[in-house]
């Protein structure tokens, strides 16, 4: 960097500073603004090179930060999300940040890459002033360094330019690229599958549609994708084609699912094992006690034994017979014989019962243990419902009715884990919001009902409770990452954003009616064909 | 039998009702049980009893608050939970409502004997 180069701006929003502030000090090559408030740095937004915003500044207001930061143009970034997590890095990066990591001393190349970055923006806006040419340096300067993937596809298929980035998510030289059709990433796929030939086929514009491609070393990479057709000069239709290598968020989305799962049933779990642990205590009992009673029937036959051989001697005693006759009564009479035999049978059936009950408990549970499936497959609503909510339940049956309305519905196309899972939250939610009714009324009855129909070419599942309902300002947030009115430990907040996310992927709606003091109704729709 | 001790049992679970029945049937002792905590309370109003023995998580109320009001009821008779979290109890919380012991569930046979017969008998 020659001297006369202006020093590249970054802003650095941090409650604490320390570290990374004097990690960055070192350098002359730029500028540093530090801000511990996030809305003065809001304001010194405008014309930075780059950006580094400390996630402990509170999870929401640096997501809103880094949206409005992307929204001015303010250059590549970096979030810091500390102790925030798997989610909250996964929502920053949907926010905007170019780069998020947990503390700038475990990733000192996300650092120096985003130093690199600022620095060449910081050139190429800088060259504006100078460069014969601006607009054509300032164009590739901006393709070249910028994160995202461009093809610039011709009217043939047929890749005409790629930028480093492109050429990196597919592991080849971006010019190596050059005249390559685009289905050689997309193999043994039909025309009417690949988005990017939709776009030339028919010039339709197409924004973030998720897809794969099938790099040369065999591996598949997740892409984010938007494609524009292209009107050539010299006529024809082509497309540009911007993309981002989503493996990192599929990732952390999976991640997050995960831990939402874990979440789930951590709640769930304390319900189970009282579930389960009622019929242990009675099977057990009833086990030690069959052992006592096959140990007096045992008694009962040596008498029986005596008695035979008294009455088969072959010159009969008749004293020695009565005595036989009689010992055997006083065993009888002693260990209660008569209610022995008809208690064993009670006993084990009623130890049957309740192994019947573990099973059927671990039966339902078991299906939450499943990873998800990979298609989408035909599932029946109403047995991934009435599974949910055994389970579920499990944990309420003391407090809450629940009352199950279920019409005959067909199968729908549909992944049954997440499904589930939206079930389980709604669930949850709903028993949570009657504990907190009850907790004010003891007289407080509560009662979830369930009901599903056929509804618009799919299934429509309700879910209403009768507690203590969502306040008016608040319903417009509750599908919000991170918006929570839980106490600390009881939710994540992440649960109906989550739930939302998962119909949302079905093609389906979740939407909710609620009235404080008198319940809320959950409503799920899914389509009955998966969309194409 | 007027003279044997009277033992209440209280159970939402009508089996595990059952199995103390049969674990306690050569006792002598006159065994009385309720699915939950009124019909309990009903019955420790009108009878005299020696032992309450009662599950902790029942629909209608705890067993510690059921107990506690045994205490007011009954004063005569001594005090027994069951639960299957016998952790996640505080001493204070069983001082409170003045338990004579906690067993757990599932109970060893010889335990639950043994335990029941030296409140029923103190010291032999």
């Amino acid at each position: 960097m020659s001297e006369s180069a202006p020093a590249a701006r970054i802003l650095v929003a941090s409650a604490g500073g320390g570290d990374l502030v004097e990690r960055l000090r070192a350098s002359a090559a730029w500028r540093l603004e530090v801000f511990a408030d996030l809305s003065l740095a809001r304001s010194a937004l405008p014309g930075v090179d780059a950006w580094v915003v400390d996630g402990g500044l509170g999870r929401e207001a640096v997501l809103a930060w880094v949206e409005a930061a992307r929204a001015s143009g303010g250059g590549p970034g970096l979030v810091v999300s500390g102790e925030g997590g798997d989610a909250f890095a996964l929502a920053a990066f949907r926010a905007g940040a170019s780069a998020v990591c947990a503390s700038t001393r475990e990733c000192p190349d996300a650092l120096d890459r985003l130093l690199s970055q600022a620095r060449q923006r910081r050139h190429g806006l800088a060259a504006r002033t100078v460069a014969p040419d601006p607009f054509d340096r300032i164009t590739r300067d901006i393709i070249e360094t910028m994160n995202s993937a461009v093809w610039v596809v011709d009217s043939d298929a047929r890749i005409r330019f790629a930028n480093p980035t492109a050429g990196a998510i597919v592991g080849m030289e971006p010019a190596a690229l050059s005249d390559l059709p685009v289905t050689h990433f997309f193999r043994d796929r039909p025309r009417e599958e690949v988005p990017i030939l939709q776009a030339i086929d028919h010039g339709v514009r197409l924004r973030g549609t998720e897809t794969v491609l099938t790099r040369d070393d065999g591996r598949v990479v997740p892409i984010g994708l938007s494609c524009a057709p292209w009107v050539r000069p010299e006529g024809g239709r082509g497309a540009v084609v911007i993309f981002q290598d989503l493996t990192e968020i599929k990732q952390l989305e999976q991640q997050v699912l995960q831990a939402e799962k874990m979440a789930s049933i951590g709640q769930l779990a304390a319900g189970v094992a009282h579930e389960i642990n009622n019929p242990m205590g009675f099977i057990h009992a009833n086990l030690c006690q069959l052992t006592e009673y096959t140990g007096d029937l045992g008694r009962v036959w040596e008498k029986v034994e005596a008695l035979r051989k008294a009455a088969r001697a072959e010159r009969i005693d008749p004293t020695a017979l009565h005595r036989a006759a009689s010992d055997f009564d006083a065993v009888v009479d002693e260990v209660d014989a008569g209610f022995l035999l008809e208690d064993l049978g009670k006993a084990i059936r009623e130890s049957l019962d309740g192994s019947e009950r573990i099973r059927a408990i671990v039966q339902d549970l078991r299906a939450f243990s499943h990873q998800d499936t990979a298609e989408r497959v035909d599932t029946d609503v109403n047995k991934a419902l009435d599974s949910t909510a055994n389970i579920v339940w499990t944990m309420m049956r003391h407090s809450v009715k629940l009352v199950k309305d279920y019409a005959e519905v067909p199968p729908v196309s549909a992944f049954p884990v997440p499904l589930k899972q939206v079930f389980m939250n709604l669930l949850v939610n709903a028993y949570q919001a009657i504990e907190e009714r009850a907790a004010l009324d003891v007289e407080h009855r509560g009662e979830i009902r369930l009901r599903t129909e056929v509804a618009d070419g799919g299934v429509r599942i309700t879910v209403t409770d009768n507690g203590s309902g969502i306040a008016p300002d608040i319903v417009p947030r509750i599908f919000d990452p991170f918006f929570t009115t839980k106490e600390v430990g009881v939710g994540t907040g992440l649960g109906l954003s989550t739930s939302y996310n998962l119909i949302e992927r079905h093609g389906g709606r979740l939407d909710v009616e609620s009235t404080p003091g008198v319940g809320s109704t959950f409503r799920v729709w899914v389509p009955i064909e998966a969309p194409s | 039998m007027s003279g044997a001790p009277v033992v209440l049992l209280v159970d939402d679970e009508v089996h595990i009702l059952s199995s103390l029945r049969r674990s306690l049937r050569r006792e002598g002792w006159t065994l009385l049980t309720a699915d939950g905590p009124d019909p309990a309370l009903a019955l420790l109003r009108s009878e005299r009893i020696d032992l309450v023995v009662s599950d902790q998580k029942m629909p209608g109320g705890s067993g510690l608050a059921l107990l506690a009001r045994a205490r007011e009821l009954a004063p005569g008779a001594r005090r027994v939970l069951l639960t299957g979290w016998p952790e996640m109890l505080g001493q204070a919380e069983l001082a409170r409502a003045g338990i004579d012991a906690v067993l757990p569930k599932p109970w060893e046979d010889e335990d639950l004997k043994e335990t029941l017969r030296r409140l029923i008998q103190p010291s032999g």
